[in-house]
């Protein structure tokens, strides 16, 4: 587990080391955890893993119905809509780790990380 | 020698992070009302930490994981968020206590009321965690944490009999003429507030930010046991010098002032100041880590940017969760509750809750995908839960009893 191994030596993946990951992009810094998967249905062939998931609403889906309610409450009146969706092609490494070929800040992923960031840069000592 | 100064260091940090408010408010009282009667529980407990802070540590070293996200990973995602709730929910008991603490400390100085230090000694929390580094403080705070040691010199001043201090060892009850129900009580809330979940979150991820591996190991141990050792050992000397000043004076410690003679007796005009400043200090620490604890825990579980040398802007929203709890940790002493009663409350409301925070990593400490050949052995999972299960019996029974009782 340790080990981080390429997905071209490795491919058979367990369910469990991608849902509920963390992710990190290429340079290593945290942008969220794996809250869901994408599988594509195919006639007659296996489903296919296409998308990973970040967003809370997707999280909240998988909670037991109070905690739900709430969170998706609040993501009707403050979300911004449709969890993230990254490819799988995306996908560098899977070890301790996911680890994606993206730029963070290109994607939505951090939005409350920067709108919080924003806040806290007017807090005295920031 | 690089490895001898970082078990050094190790060893005053958990003696820092070992010593809090709980710890004192709970051996002074036990010490004041049942003399010796309460040292094998500290010793109990003392087990119990030295077994899950040397986990915790492993686990860091060994598979480079926090334990919130292979919570997450492994147990699912509604478990993971009942056991964050409750977590938070102790840890936000703790940090009150911590900061009522530190500001009854104040008030022993100052002359002033606790409750109108409850914001500043706020204030000096936030601060301390938005301007310093990691290594700034938990240096800093072990170093004056060492004051403490003044409870194991006053306690030796007192000249305490040997054999009293060895039957205090042998697990009992109250003896004759003592009261059940306060002394469980009192023995659940020590419980509490040494099985201290916040400490092993804080110890493990500070081994995942400074990226412990496997040759760790043997740091890791010594460090957990002797570190807690030597915690347990201050926690007993409170014990003992409450023992020996405090129950022939028949002072039951209502108050926490009440608790000053533990020092003052033995040690004089100094013993005062020692005394707050032992109180101000463990308080310091530990709510300094219980907050990082908190903000370590949402941030491995949802996977923000966590870190306490990064700076605020840049792991927002790790900063703005400690923000949120030292707030929160201020409002009950501004409400003028009594520190020693909300200290004690927490404590034993801690007991309570170990179990479903515990289990799961116990749990995750027997699993081969993250801990290979390094996984727990029998003895550490029989001695962990032997004893989480007894805080849990043992809390369930007296909590009510002591409610019921006044």
């Amino acid at each position: 587990m340790s080990a981080g191994h390429g997905k071209g030596r490795h491919p058979d993946l367990w369910l469990g080391e991608i849902l509920d990951q963390q992710l990190l992009d290429r340079q290593e810094r945290p942008m969220g955890m794996v809250d869901g998967l994408v599988l594509q249905v195919r006639d007659g062939r296996p489903p296919k893993v296409t998308h990973l998931l970040v967003g809370g609403v997707t999280l909240a889906r998988r909670l037991s119905t109070p905690i739900r309610w709430l969170v998706l409450w609040f993501a009707r009146r403050y979300g911004r809509g449709e969890p993230y969706r990254i490819p799988w092609s995306a996908v560098r490494d899977v070890g301790v780790s996911i680890t994606l070929d993206l730029d963070a800040h290109d994607t939505p992923v951090l939005y409350w990380e920067d709108r919080v960031g924003r806040f806290v840069k007017r807090l005295p000592g920031a | 020698m690089k490895k001898a100064l970082e078990i050094t260091l190790g060893i005053i940090t958990s003696i820092g992070g070992f010593l809090d408010v709980g710890m004192i408010a709970t051996a002074s009282q036990a010490g004041a009302l049942f003399g010796f009667r309460h040292l094998w529980v500290i010793a109990l407990g003392t087990l119990c930490t030295i077994f899950l802070v040397e986990m915790s540590g492993r686990f860091a070293a060994v598979s480079k994981h926090t334990i919130r996200g292979a919570m997450r990973e492994r147990l699912g995602a509604n478990f993971f968020v009942l056991t964050l709730i409750l977590s938070l929910l102790v840890n936000f008991l703790v940090i009150a206590a911590e900061i009522g603490g530190l500001s009854l400390a104040l008030q022993l100085v100052s002359g002033i009321e606790a409750r109108w230090w409850a914001v500043p000694a706020g204030v000096v929390v936030w601060a301390l965690l938005w301007k310093g580094t990691f290594s700034f403080l938990e240096r800093g705070i072990a170093l004056l944490g060492l004051v403490t040691v003044a409870f194991v010199i006053g306690a030796a001043v007192t000249h305490p009999p040997l054999g009293g201090l060895m039957s205090g060892f042998l697990p009992g009850g109250p003896g004759p003429g003592g009261d059940p129900p306060r002394y469980w009580f009192i023995a659940v809330s020590i419980l509490g507030a040494i099985i201290s979940p916040y400490l092993f979150y804080f110890y493990s991820s500070g081994g995942v930010e400074d990226g412990w591996d496997e040759s760790y190991l043997g740091i890791n141990r010594v460090v957990a046991s002797v570190g807690m050792s030597f915690g347990s050992v201050v926690a007993m000397g409170v014990l003992i010098g409450s023992a020996m000043v405090l129950l022939p004076r028949g002072i039951q410690v209502e108050r926490f002032e009440e608790a000053v003679p533990v020092l003052a007796v033995p040690l004089g005009p100094w013993g005062f100041y020692l005394f707050a400043a032992s109180l101000g200090i463990a308080c310091l620490g530990a709510a300094l880590e219980a907050c990082l604890s908190t903000a370590y825990e949402l941030a491995q579980g949802f996977g923000w940017r966590w870190g306490e040398s990064l700076h605020p802007r840049d792991a927002s929203r790790f900063a703005l969760s400690y923000t949120i709890v030292i707030a929160a940790g201020v409002v009950p002493t501004l409400l003028g509750l009594d520190p020693l009663k909300l200290t004690i409350f927490s404590m034993a409301l801690t007991a309570l809750i170990l179990p479903p925070v515990i289990v799961p990593f116990v749990i995750l400490m027997n699993d081969k995908r993250y801990l290979g050949e390094h996984r727990n052995g029998l003895v550490s999972n029989a001695v962990v839960l032997a004893i989480i299960a007894l805080a849990f019996v043992l809390a369930v029974v007296s909590i009510p009893l002591q409610i019921l009782g006044g």
